[in-house]
């Protein structure tokens, strides 16, 4: 069975890509048979994957399942990882998507043909609330919501909880969380008592993750014993974790 | 393509040729290791047959495609060491991939490879790799098999696989091959790769002498008995068998239909010896098939009660170890290597003019093969028509056995002599029918042995429970039975119609 995990959220620069590129790394270091799909019109999974932000057709031909997506999956340097790349015709999408009866089923069917081929697809999305993301909403199995510890923030996610209304499943997860910040800290501490979709597991801000733009590849490759990979490593054991408690929930 | 393997032309170290590689192309010189794989595969090698390869290496055992490194599937566990079995498997992708390809059989050792590599990342302008190189130098044991230097595509950089392919052969002259590296391994092992199959394939020509064709067929029976035997014995898995006693089955009826192939005093005691290698095999197969589907005969009684058949399945469990300590005994006797050994110098002298042989040993074996086809295809038309809702049991038996007899004929002369637009459509709808009888003979067997069985669960401390499942079970066998026979009719006609006769008569009368 295929997961469709997304990262996503509404505001850009809380480290979105970071953890698709990461996780998605993660998940095909234990076996998993991975795709990425870089859906963010700035390419920055793209990027860091050294592949060529350039869909064949782009996203209209794609969203119209005119493209066959396999064709367009590009290997990675990560044994059973693979890209979907994106392109900047993806800024466009929801113009496209906007054409169809159904919108939001469209990126759900761009998938179908390829879930035999792997066991997990990473959604990583621009940030935006459009037709975009709530076909993301529809495609995906659990969304993946990066949250910088402030009061703000913790607004977003519960929007967010309110617009998708437990399908998919929430998974926040603290990112660029600076320890020596009280209040930081004290979000923290307030919104994992109070909301249990957020997980354990913290993303630090680190230099690290800041040198994956420089060194264009996953963590693992560079800072392998690093606080920052050591902390996806933990946030990769969460997802994995509840996944686990939905799928036997559902049983 | 998504792997392929070079070999390296006379006179080229792999050393040369990591450095040849590593001036033509822009490469990341990774590292080098060394690996020891071990590899698995079915004795009749079902996973080569569909195009996989079991492999374990640092603590996983993986489902590889053949020829390739990618992992179909996989999981965390320790070394085989012994045969493995589906259900012996963790839950999870791995068992899910591999069940269905290894039925009943066990997964064994084929053999182990230790790998010195060197890893090569071939790069594009942005640094990407967009092609793997993996130079091997294989060994097995202290003996070094042929260096290679395997290829791995990058999912989407069609055209950098090409300039590769290019440069290895037009640049540095290595040469692909389409042999996989276990293939060579497990060749040099003195085994065969893919396996050893039980299906045969004896090619024959029409008018070839019937001696000749016989010999042929009947030595490459005795093949497929000697390459089970070990396995039989030790009882590796069940197929073993299984494939053992078909192969004599065949070997009985080919010796029964050509019989006036052979001189008559010598296959008089072969007969004789090969009935009785089938009867001392048999006790031990039968409880092998009533433990393989005990779980299903399990289903077939209520659920509460289910739990309630342990005291029988323990009671089969002692039998069959009794009954398998029998059948070794007899297989390792001097009188089973005496038999398989004179019917082999037999089948060498009918194979090289020497000795005495049958009246019909020098008519063609398509002449002589069509008119047994024929034959018994005739005879169980009519033992077919004369069965009705009320027959007795042992019409549907004798008509089970003489379909057996047919689906041999067809198999071994039918297939290689006549026409498969023929042939194939007759086989299938024999086979049909054989489904149906096969079920009611079965289920006659089984209600029967239930009854013989009572006695010895009864003394079981939980033997009463015990009894009352058998007893419903019984009741259901007896049900499955009756399906069958409702089902008889329709088979048999799909098997005996007009249509069907005339094609016979045209084909091998």
């Amino acid at each position: 069975m295929t997961r469709v995990l997304a990262t996503y959220n509404i505001k850009g620069g809380v480290g979105k890509t970071s953890a698709a590129v990461n996780l998605a790394y993660l998940a095909s270091r234990d076996g998993a048979r991975t795709l990425l799909w870089d859906l963010d019109p700035q390419g920055a999974s793209t990027f860091l994957f050294r592949v060529r932000p350039k869909v064949k057709g782009g996203g209209r031909k794609l969203v119209r399942l005119k493209s066959d997506p396999a064709k367009l999956i590009k290997g990675t340097d990560h044994e059973g990882l693979d890209l979907l790349p994106a392109d900047f015709s993806y800024r466009h999408m929801d113009l496209a998507l906007e054409r169809f009866k159904r919108p939001t089923r469209r990126l759900t069917r761009v998938l179908d043909p390829l879930r035999g081929d792997y066991d997990y697809v990473f959604l990583d999305c621009p940030p935006s609330i459009s037709l975009v993301s709530e076909s993301v909403f529809e495609a995906a199995d659990a969304l993946l919501v990066p949250i910088i510890p402030a009061t703000l923030s913790s607004r977003t996610l519960v929007q967010l909880e309110t617009v998708v209304n437990g399908c998919p499943a929430v998974l926040a997860f603290f990112s660029m969380v600076d320890g020596r910040k009280r209040l930081h800290r004290e979000v923290m501490e307030r919104l994992r008592a109070e909301n249990p979709s957020v997980l354990a597991a913290a993303i630090p801000a680190s230099a690290e993750v800041e040198r994956m733009g420089v060194e264009r590849t996953v963590l693992a490759d560079f800072a392998p014993r690093g606080r920052a990979a050591a902390a996806y490593e933990a946030l990769w054991g969460d997802v994995r974790e509840r996944l686990g408690e939905y799928a036997s929930r559902a049983q | 393509m998504t792997a392929c393997d070079y070999l390296l032309p006379e006179g080229l170290t792999l050393a040369a040729a990591g450095k040849a590689v590593a001036e033509l192309l822009e490469v990341r010189d990774g590292h080098s290791c060394v690996g020891e794989r071990s590899y698995y595969d079915t004795f009749d090698g079902r996973l080569h047959e569909a195009g996989l390869v079991a492999l374990w290496e640092d603590g996983r055992l993986m489902l590889l495609k053949l020829g390739s490194d990618r992992a179909v599937a996989r999981a965390e566990m320790p070394k085989p060491t012994r045969p493995l079995f589906t259900g012996e498997l963790p839950d999870g992708s791995l068992r899910a991939a591999l069940g269905p390809v290894l039925g009943e059989r066990a997964l064994l050792s084929l053999v182990e490879i230790r790998n010195r590599e060197r890893l090569f990342d071939v790069l594009d302008s942005e640094r990407k790799t967009v092609v793997r190189l993996r130079l091997q130098q294989p060994a097995l044991g202290r003996r070094r098999l042929r260096p290679r230097v395997h290829v791995t595509a990058v999912r989407g950089y069609d055209k950098a696989l090409r300039l590769v392919d290019d440069a290895l052969t037009a640049e540095i002259g290595l040469k692909p091959t389409d042999e996989p590296l276990i293939d060579e391994a497990v060749a040099a092992a003195g085994a065969r790769p893919g396996g050893t199959p039980s299906r045969i394939e004896v090619p024959l020509r029409p008018g070839q002498r019937a001696d000749a064709a016989a010999a042929a067929v009947l030595k490459a029976l005795l093949g497929v008995t000697e390459a089970n035997m070990d396995g039989a014995l030790a009882d590796l898995d069940s197929e073993f068998l299984h494939d053992l006693r078909v192969s004599v089955r065949r070997t009985r009826a080919v010796q029964r239909e050509l019989r006036y192939v052979f001189e008559p005093a010598a296959l008089a005691k072969f007969r004789a010896e090969f009935r009785w290698l089938q009867q001392i095999t048999g006790d031990a197969r039968d409880l092998d098939v009533y433990l393989l589907e005990f779980e299903q005969m399990r289903a077939l009684v209520p659920g509460p009660i289910r739990s309630d058949l342990g005291p029988l399945h323990a009671v089969l469990m002692s039998r069959r170890t009794a009954a398998r300590r029998r059948m070794c005994r007899a297989l390792r006797s001097p009188k089973t290597v005496a038999l398989l050994s004179d019917w082999s110098s037999f089948l060498d002298r009918l194979q090289s003019d020497e000795g005495a042989r049958g009246a019909a040993a020098g008519r063609p074996i398509d002449e002589v093969a069509g008119e047994r086809i024929a034959k018994v295809y005739a005879r169980m038309v009519r033992m077919g028509d004369a069965i009705g809702p009320g027959s007795p049991s042992t019409e549907y038996h004798e008509l089970r056995k003489q379909g057996k007899e047919l689906r041999y004929l067809l198999e071994l002369f039918g297939l290689p002599l006549f026409s498969g637009a023929v042939v194939k459509p007759m086989i299938k709808s024999l086979k049909a029918l054989q489904d149906v009888l096969g079920r009611h003979q079965d289920r006659e067997v089984q209600a029967a042995t239930l009854g013989s069985l009572g006695g010895a669960v009864a003394g079981d401390s939980d033997g009463s429970a015990a009894l009352m499942a058998m007893g419903v079970l019984v009741e259901r066998l007896e049900e499955d039975q009756l399906a069958a026979r409702e089902q008889f009719a329709a088979r048999f006609a799909t098997f005996a119609n007009k249509r069907q006769r005339k094609l016979v008569r045209e084909t091998f009368s």
